[in-house]
């Protein structure tokens, strides 16, 4: 049955929807939120299941034939990825009613977030460059709104930043579509890739490749084009910084990973070398914004430019191992980024301020929050066996194998560097006397330390489950490295 | 306060609402196959609206029309997508659309779609965005 | 002989219509000039108006140029938006409030 394929995509409309019409009824959107975001997981854990283990899904709406039509394409790589997008999504929807206040829920909030999803994942699931823009567009409209949710003066500074930003990268997107589209006369991603084939990778279609690198890189917060991000990614809520640095910045690197596979694959010594150096500057310059500041959130979200720059140093060598790495290496930075932003958020609430100068001994009184930020840390930087370790090995043996020296020692001393920065929360945080002046009172932590063993449980299993879970990620990879299947899958010939 | 005397924009208002309500009916029936449909329909709808609102006021118009803006585009969304869930009944790809030929009484022989239930949809959709936006916007002091 | 009528016919049609052509864009830049220069806003406002009675113009010529009725949606759609603008500019001019919380 193709339609399934499409309904990772709807159900989240449908829900947003649902619970916009409900808005003033709190305790009807929470319920219906969780329940919906449930269900949507079920789904995709299902979407994902009939995927590995027959063959991708290939829709195509309103029964128009694949080159003409829109095209749904559910194969190994985008299924994982929605699932743990709604992986992700649950948590998010279980934590949000205790951090969010009153006012922000009934402004929508979860009508945007469940638009976000539908955005994300029609991102990921769509086999046609033009729909993956409308998709982009569609999740930037809910980001928007979310960004801004709570309205307080630093929110609309940031925010004003962040939308012009994301404007200009996407009328750079359009733009690129159309050079494609002039180019080769399609934008069905497969039938790009098979033109590109039988007309070679000439110097018009170089240029329209890096162009559509710039748009996603700026999305995706990549060397040099994340100044943007950190910043923007803090001022909102809890929630939101934490959808947003799991989501957003994922699925412009996805994208990444999906056009320089597939379509622009007969230039590599140009594009792919490139990326590689690209992605040690995003690790060097992420890592030492990270270490640069004493504001917890920040320190998180700048960990998030590493992140993306070790998926792309994978893609950068382009054989078999770096390409299982960089695929699990998404998939495991989307579950502990969020994890990461939760829990600093439960910190930042407690402690009663972001600044780690004006912390310390909070260990005495929640002690369970500690222990898990140290886990958390140690998942981050790749301490084995947790899955930090697996991804970053995979991706080593792959610049090994290249002998790509000067890369491989950048990755080893930024991995050392991640966990510091992160570690020096729980050292300034969490060390020291305890306070007796009564400065922190306990407050509770009900319902938000749930979400975060949750998502900390997916994070250890991806980790001590490798040996399930790798061979799937290989499979993946060796799909990805031959751009022939997917054609083939699409087009039918 | 300087009151304004407009009484001939009062009278040609009850009377052009009236003609754009139709010609926004005509357009959305006609998009099937013509210029036209649920997104321009809405438009002129809304255009309307906002005429009755410059003409009447915000408060008498809200007496005589006692629609929620914003409830309408959940609605007009849910239609959109439910008639895209159709498709899973029939166990043919999503948005996939039929059509038939009705007979009449008074119309004759009518063409009906289902393409037809996504830009009534669409057309409530817009309806409701473009009202709720002028709305705020002109609220905005 | 009909023929030759229906030829003569064509020729005036296509000459009226250049004619009018030219005469509707010196009109819609001399509008324009108005709607810059000014002076008052309320001159502007009657250029605007009447720009919108141009293109009215300008797309039923085009709709007996291109020999096609699907434009007369279009020519009722722009008369509408035009009326539309005139109103909300109107009432902006006199009262600085477009729509009233209570008129009365």
């Amino acid at each position: 049955m193709s339609n399934l394929v499409v309904l990772p995509i709807i159900i989240p409309l449908l829900a947003g929807v649902i619970v916009a019409l409900f808005n003033k009824k709190v305790a009807v959107t929470r319920t219906l939120t969780k329940l919906f975001s449930i269900l949507n997981l079920g789904v995709a854990a299902y979407l994902s299941w009939i995927v590995f283990t027959t063959d991708s899904i290939i829709l195509e709406t309103g029964e128009w034939v694949a080159p003409y039509g829109i095209i749904l394409v559910a194969d190994p790589l985008a299924s994982l990825l929605v699932l743990t997008t709604n992986i992700v999504a649950v948590a998010c929807a279980f934590y949000a009613p205790h951090s969010l206040s009153l006012r922000q829920e009934t402004h929508y909030f979860y009508a945007f977030y469940f638009f976000l999803i539908t955005g994300v994942s029609g991102a990921f699931l769509t086999g046609d460059l033009f729909n993956l823009f409308v998709f982009f567009e569609v999740l930037l409209m809910a980001s928007y709104a979310l960004i801004v949710l709570g309205g307080e003066r630093i929110q609309l500074r940031e925010s004003i930043k962040y939308v012009l930003i994301n404007l200009f990268s996407s009328i750079l997107f359009v733009t690129a579509v159309a050079f494609i589209y002039g180019a080769v006369g399609t934008v069905n991603m497969a039938q790009i890739a098979e033109r590109v084939q039988i007309q070679g990778q000439d110097g018009v279609l170089t240029t329209v490749a890096i162009l559509l690198f710039f748009v996603f890189a700026t999305k995706a917060a990549l060397f040099p084009l994340y100044y943007w991000m950190p910043k923007s990614y803090i001022v909102p809520n809890t929630v939101v910084s934490a959808l947003f640095g799991a989501l957003l910045t994922k699925v412009g690197i996805y994208s990444i990973l999906r056009v320089f596979s597939l379509i622009f694959v007969h230039k590599l010594e140009l594009t792919h070398e490139t990326f590689i150096w690209i992605a040690g500057l995003s690790m060097l310059f992420g890592v030492i914004g990270a270490l640069s500041t004493n504001n917890i959130k920040l320190i998180i979200a700048y960990n998030i430019i590493p992140a993306i720059g070790f998926i792309l140093m994978g893609l950068g060598v382009f054989n078999q191992d770096g390409m299982s790495g960089s695929v699990y290496y998404l998939v495991h930075d989307m579950i502990i980024k969020t994890a990461l932003f939760l829990i600093v958020g439960v910190i930042a609430y407690v402690a009663g301020t972001s600044d780690l100068r004006k912390m310390g001994g909070l260990i005495h009184y929640y002690p369970g929050l500690g222990w898990l930020l140290f886990v958390a840390a140690f998942v981050l930087a790749g301490i084995p066996p947790f899955s930090g370790f697996i991804g970053k090995l995979l991706l080593l043996q792959g610049t090994l194998s290249e002998y790509e020296v000067v890369i491989t020692i950048i990755a080893l001393i930024s991995s050392l560097l991640i966990l510091y920065s992160v570690m020096k929360i729980f050292i300034r945080g969490f060390w020291g006397e305890k306070d007796e002046t009564g400065k922190y009172e306990k407050k509770s932590t009900k319902g938000l330390i749930g979400p975060i063993v949750y998502l900390l449980a997916f994070s250890i299993f991806l980790g001590v489950g490798a040996e399930w879970i790798v061979p799937s990620v290989e499979s993946i990879s060796t799909y990805l490295l031959d751009p022939e299947i997917y054609i083939e899958s699409v087009l039918k010939e | 306060m300087y009151k304004p005397n407009d009484l001939i924009l009062r009278t040609t208002t009850s009377l052009i609402a009236f003609i754009l309500l139709g010609f926004a009916v005509y357009l959305l029936f006609a998009g099937h196959n013509s210029p036209g449909g649920g997104f321009i329909g809405g438009l002129v709808t809304a255009a309307a609206i906002v005429l009755m609102y410059m003409a009447y006021g915000i408060e008498t118009v809200d007496k005589v029309l006692p629609i929620n803006f914003e409830t309408l585009i959940s609605i007009g969304l849910i239609t959109a997508i439910v008639t895209g869930l159709g498709s899973f009944l029939f166990d043919v790809p999503f948005l996939s659309h039929t059509f038939d030929y009705f007979e009449f009484p008074i119309f004759g022989e009518v063409e009906l779609a289902t393409a037809m239930l996504f830009d009534i949809g669409v057309y409530f959709t817009v309806v409701g965005v473009t009202v709720t936006i002028i709305l705020n916007i002109a609220n905005d002091q | 002989m009909t023929d030759n009528l229906l030829d003569v016919t064509e020729t005036i049609l296509d000459i009226t219509l250049f004619i009018s052509f030219i005469a509707i864009s010196l009109s819609l830049i001399l509008l324009l000039i108005r709607m810059l220069k000014g002076p008052t806003n309320p001159d502007r406002a009657v250029a605007l108006d009447t720009i919108g009675i141009n293109l009215m113009g300008v797309a039923a010529l085009l709709a007996i140029y291109l020999i096609t009725p699907n434009l007369n949606d279009v020519i009722l759609l722009i008369a509408i938006l035009a009326f539309l603008g005139t109103v909300a500019i109107a009432k902006y001019l006199e009262k600085g409030v477009i729509i009233d919380r209570d008129m009365d």
